[in-house]
Parts: C-alpha cells; sequence; structure tokens
C-alpha cells in the first residue's frame, strides 16, 4: 500500500462576485476563478497526515471555465496555494476541448492524471462540494472509478490505521463513525479544520515545487462534456440598502426602529 | 422500465413518484428499517424494491443491480447525503450524468432538461444532460402523487460492505422551527464568545423572534444547536423579519435567507457585503447597539417586556 496523499484542488467560480450581463444573463467570462473554499479545509487535512503517513502529497486540478488563456492566472494562484500549503508537485489539466466541464469529464481526468503517472495514492481528499456547482460527485465518481472506498462528508479523521481509515461523517440528522478500507476517498467538510494560510516562506518554496501542466492528450485520455448549458440567470433579490451610519446610536436605533415600523413587520 | 426511484421517506416518495410518472411506469428503491413505511410506499401502485439499510453503498449495489436489470431512462432520488454518495458512485461507475439540488426537470425528446441554482444559488442553470441520467431533486417543487393500488415488495439482499460502521451518534438538536418563524436574529462572527449571546436572545425575546446563525456558530463553535444553522446547507428560512448581527454576508449564508421579507444588518465594519444584500443596515459595534436597540424596542413593545 502506498502512503502518498492526492488533493483535488477545484479553481472555482467565485460566488461573491456576480456579475449580471444583458437582460440579466450571468456574465461567466468576467467572473474571477478562486480556489474552492472547502478544498483548503482538504489541504489543511493533507498537511496534517502527511506526517503520519509518510508520503508524498500532490494535487490534482482540472480547469472547468474559461476560456483557457484568460484564467491562467487565477488558476496559477489556485494551485501556487496547494503547493504552498503541502503539495511536493501538483497537476494541471487544462484543455480547451473540455471547457465548459462537467463532473464526468473532471472525475475522467482526475483518474487519467492518476493512471497515466502510475499514481496509486492511499488517500484522496477533496472538498464535500465546490463554490460554483455544489453537486458533491467527483469524489465519489472517482473512487467509483478506481475502485476505492469511499465516505462523503467527512467531518473528521481520527485514525489512519495499516489498512484502513477511521472518519466521523456528517448525515443530516446524525454523525457516524466509519471504518473505510484503504485506499479511499474522502470528501471533507469545513468542520474538519481551520485552515491557515500559508506562510511566506512556503509561498516562496512553492515556485519551486514541480508544477506539470497537461493536455488531454497527454494523459492519453478522449472525454467530451454531456452537460449542454441553454441558459444562466442572475437571480435579483431588490433590497433597500439603506444605511444608518450614525455616530449617536440611539438615534440609529430609534430609526430603525420607525423604518421596520412603516414596513409592518413590527407588532407595535 | 422508464425510471427507477430511490426513496429515503415516505414523504418524499410521492413528490418523486410524481416526477417519475413523467418519463413512464416506474419502480422504486425503498431503503427504511420499517416493513410498515415500505407498505405505504407500495400504495403508490409500483413495484418496491426494499433493501434494509441506507448505507451509500447498499443503496449504489442496488442501484446498480437494478439499473442492470430495469435498464431505466431516469433515476430520481432526494437531494440528501446518502442518496447524493450512493449516485455518485452510480454515476461515477456508469460514466452517465448526476444533477442534484434540480428544481424543474422534463422530458426533453433525446435530452433530460433541467433547472437548478448555481453559484451558492445567485444564478440559476437550465441545461440538457442526454439519457440516461440521474436527477436528485430538491423537496417540494411538485405536488405528490396519488397514491394507486398496491404494488408488489420485493426483498434485495446486498451482501456485506467494505465500509463498518462503529458507532452513530444523533446531533444535538433543539428542535426549534426556525423555518417557521416569523422573526428570526441571526448571529455570526462578529460575536466573540457563546456567553455573548445573550444580547441576540434578548433582543429575541423582544420581538418574540428566533435566534439562528452562521455555520461556523453552530457546526464549529457549538454555541447553538445544529438545527439553528442558517444557510444554503442548513436552514432555508424566509421570515417577514431576519436581523442578522455580526453576520459578513457570505454568499453560502445570504442564500438560505433571500427568502426574508425585511432584511436588517447589523455590523461595524461598513465594507461588509451584508450591506449591499440588505433592506436597512445599522454600521455600528453590536456590543453597544443591541442593548439600546433592544431597551428601545422595550418602550415600543411593553407587553413582551
Amino acid at each position: 500500500m502506498g502512503r502518498d496523499i492526492a488533493v483535488l484542488v477545484k479553481a472555482s467560480l467565485n460566488p461573491e462576485v456576480v456579475r449580471q450581463g444583458a437582460e440579466g444573463a450571468y456574465d461567466i467570462d468576467y467572473t474571477p476563478l478562486k480556489i474552492s473554499d472547502v478544498d483548503r479545509n482538504a489541504l489543511e487535512e493533507a498537511a496534517r497526515l502527511k506526517s503520519i503517513l509518510g508520503g508524498r502529497v500532490y494535487s490534482i486540478t482540472v480547469l472547468t471555465w474559461g476560456p483557457s488563456k484568460a484564467r491562467d492566472k487565477d488558476l496559477k494562484l489556485a494551485v501556487q496555494e496547494a503547493l504552498a500549503k503541502v503539495a511536493d508537485e501538483a497537476y494541471v489539466v487544462v484543455d480547451d476541448s473540455i471547457i465548459p466541464g462537467d463532473p464526468i469529464v473532471t472525475s475522467n481526468v482526475i483518474v487519467g492524471v492518476l493512471k497515466s503517472r502510475g499514481l496509486k495514492p492511499a488517500l484522496i481528499l477533496a472538498g464535500e462540494a465546490s463554490v460554483d456547482e455544489s453537486t458533491s460527485q467527483v469524489p465519489g465518481r472517482v473512487a467509483a472509478k478506481l475502485g476505492y472506498s469511499y465516505v462523503g462528508y467527512v467531518r473528521r479523521i481520527l485514525e489512519v490505521r495499516e489498512n484502513s481509515v477511521v472518519v466521523e461523517r456528517d448525515v443530516e440528522e446524525y454523525v457516524e463513525t466509519l471504518e473505510a478500507p484503504l485506499p479511499a476517498v474522502l470528501s471533507v467538510t469545513q468542520e474538519i479544520n481551520e485552515p491557515r494560510p500559508p506562510t511566506l516562506i512556503q509561498i516562496r518554496m512553492a515556485s519551486k515545487k514541480p508544477l506539470h501542466v497537461l493536455s488531454l492528450a497527454g494523459i492519453g485520455l478522449n472525454v467530451k462534456p454531456k452537460r449542454l448549458i441553454k441558459e444562466m440567470r442572475v437571480v435579483t433579490v431588490f433590497r433597500k440598502q439603506v444605511v444608518l451610519e450614525e455616530a449617536n446610536l440611539e438615534k440609529a436605533a430609534e430609526k430603525l426602529i420607525e423604518y421596520l415600523d412603516k414596513e409592518g413587520v413590527l407588532r407595535i | 422500465m422508464k425510471a427507477l426511484v430511490v426513496s429515503q421517506r415516505l414523504s418524499d416518495a410521492g413528490e418523486l413518484v410524481a416526477v417519475a410518472r413523467r418519463f413512464g411506469e416506474p419502480a422504486i428503491l425503498a431503503f427504511q428499517e420499517s416493513a410498515l413505511k415500505v407498505e405505504e410506499v407500495a400504495a403508490y401502485g409500483h413495484r418496491v424494491y426494499r433493501v434494509r439499510s441506507d448505507r451509500p453503498e447498499a443503496l449504489y449495489r442496488a442501484a446498480a443491480s437494478l439499473y442492470e436489470s430495469l435498464n431505466p431512462k431516469v433515476i430520481v432520488g432526494p437531494s440528501v447525503k446518502n442518496v447524493k454518495d450512493a449516485m455518485a458512485l452510480l454515476a461515477g461507475s456508469l460514466d452517465i450524468p448526476l444533477i442534484t439540488e434540480v428544481v424543474e426537470l422534463s422530458d426533453g425528446g433525446s435530452v433530460l432538461t433541467y433547472k437548478r441554482g448555481f453559484m451558492s444559488e445567485r444564478v440559476t442553470m437550465t441545461a440538457e444532460v442526454p439519457y440516461p441520467a440521474i436527477a436528485l431533486l430538491n423537496p417540494k417543487i411538485v405536488k405528490p402523487a396519488e397514491k394507486a393500488g398496491r404494488g408488489e415488495v420485493v426483498d434485495f439482499d446486498v451482501g456485506d460492505l467494505k465500509v463498518n460502521v462503529v458507532g452513530v451518534r444523533a446531533k444535538e438538536l433543539s428542535g426549534v422551527k426556525l423555518e417557521e418563524a416569523e422573526v428570526v436574529v441571526g448571529v455570526g462572527r462578529g460575536f466573540k464568545s457563546r456567553e455573548d449571546l445573550n444580547l441576540a436572545f434578548e433582543l429575541a425575546k423582544i420581538l418574540g423572534a428566533q435566534v439562528g446563525g452562521t455555520r461556523p456558530i453552530a457546526t464549529d463553535f457549538k454555541w447553538l444547536p445544529e438545527d439553528a444553522w442558517i444557510g444554503i446547507s442548513g436552514k432555508r428560512i424566509a421570515p417577514k423579519l431576519y436581523i442578522a448581527v455580526g453576520v459578513s454576508g457570505a454568499p453560502q449564508h445570504m442564500s438560505g435567507v433571500s427568502g426574508s421579507k425585511v432584511i436588517v444588518a447589523v455590523n461595524k465594519d461598513k465594507s461588509a457585503p451584508i450591506f449591499i444584500q440588505a433592506d436597512y443596515g445599522v454600521v455600528a459595534d453590536l456590543y453597544k447597539f443591541l442593548p439600546i436597540l433592544t431597551s428601545k424596542l422595550r418602550e415600543k413593545l411593553p407587553r413582551r417586556a
């Protein structure tokens, strides 16, 4: 059994920046990418487990949103964070033929990277969901394709044993403790740890680590997205955005109460 | 066979069956412990395959075997964690599309057309995928199906599982139904300690409100029970009045309160994104402002004092 850890890192569309184009359409081309928030928890957990397992850590990223040329800077920033935080090397697959991607493409490409490079990690860690699509399916798909065991929504990794891993899994009404045989794919929730940003030294070291940029042909794969996006519309909720900035808080409170009274939401 | 329904509870079965019937006569895969409930699911008149485990691995194996024998065009299920995990495994092994949190689903001829939220639900996406496909639905998007007749119940054995359950513990829940409250006070990381939440509880008392919080408040710090977590993955609320105190306004939280009639924000950081998502914002230190607001309201709403 290998002792390596693979971390799946996504450069997601940033949901904090939702730009509206013509007639309420969502302007995806002008939305920046950023590392998907929960992937930071996966990286933090990999850093903790690296010393226990004693193997190498590598990150795998598949570019989903294009055009690839315009995404280069954002993509690099996300991958650099993985390298700075914990990864010994990073694999990035960039290919305009699979953009915009879908989970079928992403999972096939991840498996393609592992197989073409002969990588056999004991653990594959990922965030429970990406911040853009939030479908929580890539880790399970990867597990099924590789024949790894799979546990989603892991809140805590309690113990890594010789041939298994013991974890706490979050379900809606309860938390269960599970023992899964290795190798395993685990998706983690943001409760698992408090991700610390990489230090300056780590960031400087990151630029010296190997970053492998691969094309689809480079991993010997031929796969096409099956999803066709027809329309994306920005959900608009009108808010009044009245801001009270009073030095006198008594006055601010009185004004607020007056507003709420007029809205009819106080039962006076 | 045109459709397979994966049902977790009686409460979701009716809606899932209603959607599945659009594609033809469905069969149902039900995973429940209680035989009685399965009989109720059978009352929709379709054949029910019963698995006596809700483990994702068990569901995956049962669904994979049924997929092979029944050859369904569509599998529909609820967007809950056990089903999502099981269907991710199935979709991966078959390389077929899996769509989740679906709010609209229709047969587009050679493709399945659907709508779902995107970007923390700040955007809606309409897309299509080829058949066969798995669609996991959001609750309450259609009326439940009519019951008709009595379907046959067939027990399904999935054998030994790879992942073992060592233990299960229930979450600490308050039982408070935030989604039914007319006024909600939401607390965020602007609060420095659990004791300080009393400032929010005092305000809530005067307003006849319930108190909820952002994800870290309920799950990481455990200052509130987990069912008081408001957000896209927690409770979604639509009160008449939502007062967010010390909440920054992250999309994952705000999507859970977007149905509120009036949103008030109290935050000392003038540049916090909550202010552009609120009707009324007060730029102030919550530790100074909340006691003043509470006491002013106490004068106005004496019967609640």
